[in-house]
């Protein structure tokens, strides 16, 4: 095999998910009827961005070679706080502030720091304490969704404030503004993941925790800001999550782990830690929403999505593995 | 003798009821190569891992250069100049040749205040520092988890050599090496020593250890069963010194 063909064939398995996106895409274009529109792509786009920003904070920590799966019940806890403060009717508030663009950097700082404090109760246990992230994001998981019940009493809180639901009406090139948030943080985060020490310490100390505290990097606390960003970014998909059903319900966003979660596996994220790429995640998020708006499209009970993901996330993992078979061959 | 760079006085570490270390004293000079010697669990590891910060001694003191001394993490005793090579190899197989070289040193150059990585710069430091050495590794942007042994290896010793600092640990650097490669590390051993550096290194061959070090300090059961200069004993010597049949040839560093 010659040099071309091998760089070829790596810059292919490299970027699998994005072929397998295409794939999906022309071959949905060509056998479903009224796929292939802007709307429909546009739709695409806009329905991932909740699940795009979630995504962004779990694969972070699981590149690092950890976990995190109390990012959904955060989230709801995020977009509650929210819901309480800023909502007019049901359980909100109805703060007011003046002028009314303030309420927009109030809530969504709200929103974030709800989110990065957990993560960094998660981060602090899991370095400090030494606990196995899984067990102590799991019991977040529980306690954030717990929370999320006992502060809203199990009602739901509607009609968020007009200025901060513009967000989600007001439009840029076909897109809402919380789909350009979300292309925005894949943006910056697979910078930081790509281009700065920081994020090439986390996929380092993801390959081999011992080396990197050998080489004198601060793996602790690299560890905690990991958590805290998980977190925060959880925050901020709560935050979205309330605009886009403008408000809150106790049960607001179940479900979305297990789908960030088969995105960032889709998306090439090694569950080892040490291997993935955002842009990867995004297109794997990209791929559930294009296959979740062709069963809308078809008229299939929404139930079967659920079957489609889990197959989804078999295949992907046998995907990873048969890509490493021809990795060995290559090297 | 060259002045000391590194003094143990009477290290100890205990792992509970177990003393490893049961009081560990000797020195290491500037540009001098010591041979730490010793049969399996006499504790040559412990004491790279206390000296480079990974372990903190349970007592006992230690000086380098002339300064009371006690590395709390191995970024400490590199911000000392403390380098080590250990015997599992501390790569990240999951990233490439460079990001290893540089890893938790990388070269940066700031975009509106942000640190970004210069891939370029690295590389080529990389790429020079290996070609120096001797050492052909097909692509610098390979990861290394698709590397050889060898290669890996050879890395590590290459990582040292460049950074240098003032103190080299080796824990059995050449496990994985060919002849012709072992050579060449012991060479960069020598030539890292002409520098003024003090070098460590620990291994199981006798063969190598006298071929290389000025002085040969041994270690059974936790405590320097000898400590010679090399000119001064011979390998039947030292192998009854680590096996404990007889003291002879040992006595105070000389």
């Amino acid at each position: 095999m010659n040099l071309r063909t091998r760089h070829a064939l790596e810059f292919v398995l490299d970027n699998l998910v994005w072929f397998m996106l295409v794939f999906v895409l022309v071959v949905f274009s060509l056998f479903i009827p009224n796929y292939f529109q802007l709307g429909i792509f546009a739709n695409i786009i806009e329905a991932s961005s909740v699940l795009g920003v979630m995504s962004i904070g779990l694969a972070l920590v699981i590149i690092a070679g950890h976990m995190d799966l109390s990012v959904e019940s955060v989230a709801a806890l995020s977009a509650m706080a929210v819901g309480i403060l800023f909502c007019s009717s049901g359980i909100g508030l109805g703060i007011q502030l003046h002028p009314e663009w303030l309420m927009v950097p109030v809530s969504l700082l709200l929103a974030l720091a709800v989110g990065g404090l957990i993560g960094a109760f998660n981060g602090f246990l899991v370095v400090r304490v030494k606990m196995s992230a899984f067990i102590i994001t799991l019991a977040s998981y529980i306690w954030v969704r717990g929370l999320v019940l006992v502060i809203s009493g199990g009602r739901s809180a509607q009609d968020l404030a007009p200025a901060i639901r513009w967000f989600g009406i007001q439009r840029l090139i076909g897109l809402p503004l919380t789909a350009w948030i979300a292309i925005a943080c894949f943006v910056v985060f697979s910078l930081i993941m790509a281009k700065t020490p920081f994020g090439r310490h986390l996929v380092m100390i993801g390959g081999n925790e011992t080396a990197t505290f050998r080489a004198g990097i601060r793996v602790n606390r690299n560890l905690v800001i990991a958590f805290v960003l998980a977190g925060a970014i959880a925050g901020l998909a709560g935050w979205l999550l309330a605009i886009r059903t403008s408000g809150a319900t106790a049960n607001l966003g179940v479900g979305l782990l297990f789908n960030a979660f088969a995105a960032v596996v889709i998306g090439g994220v090694s569950l080892k830690g040490g291997v993935g790429t955002l842009p990867g995640v995004y297109a794997g998020v990209l791929l559930l929403s294009a296959i979740n708006t062709a069963i809308n499209l078809m008229g299939l009970p929404a139930n079967f999505t659920q079957v489609i993901h889990g197959l989804l996330v078999l295949a992907a993992v046998l995907l990873d593995a048969f890509k490493q078979t021809i990795r060995q061959r290559l090297a | 003798m060259s002045e000391p760079l590194l003094v143990l006085d009477n290290v100890t570490k205990n792992y509970g009821a177990i003393e490893a270390l049961k009081g560990i004293s000797f020195s290491i000079g500037k540009g001098e190569v010591v041979a730490l010697l010793g049969d399996n669990g006499a504790g040559k590891s412990t004491l790279v891992k206390i000296i480079s910060g990974g372990l903190e001694p349970t007592s006992g003191r230690m000086l380098f250069e002339g300064k009371e001394f006690l590395a709390k993490s191995p970024a400490e005793a590199k911000a000392a100049g403390i380098e080590t090579v250990y015997q599992d190899l501390s790569l990240c197989t999951n990233v490439d040749v460079v990001a290893n070289f540089f890893m938790g040193r990388e070269i940066t150059r700031k975009i509106f205040g942000i640190p970004v990585l210069d891939e370029r710069a690295m590389e080529a430091v990389v790429g020079k520092a290996l070609a120096s050495a001797g050492t052909r590794i097909p692509s610098l942007r390979t990861n290394v988890e698709h590397l050889s042994g060898g290669q890996r290896q050879a890395i590590e010793l290459n990582r040292f050599v460049h950074w240098g600092g003032k103190l080299v640990l080796l824990d059995e650097p050449f496990a994985a090496l060919g002849v012709e490669q072992t050579r060449r590390g012991l060479d960069m051993i020598r030539q890292v020593a002409s520098q003024g550096i003090g070098v460590v290194i620990i291994t199981h061959i006798m063969q190598q250890a006298f071929q290389v070090a000025d002085r040969i300090v041994v270690i059974r059961q936790g405590v320097v069963a000898g400590d010679v200069a090399r000119n001064k004993t011979s390998p039947d010597a030292v192998i009854n010194m680590i096996t404990g049949e007889t003291l002879a040839g040992a006595g105070p560093g000389g």
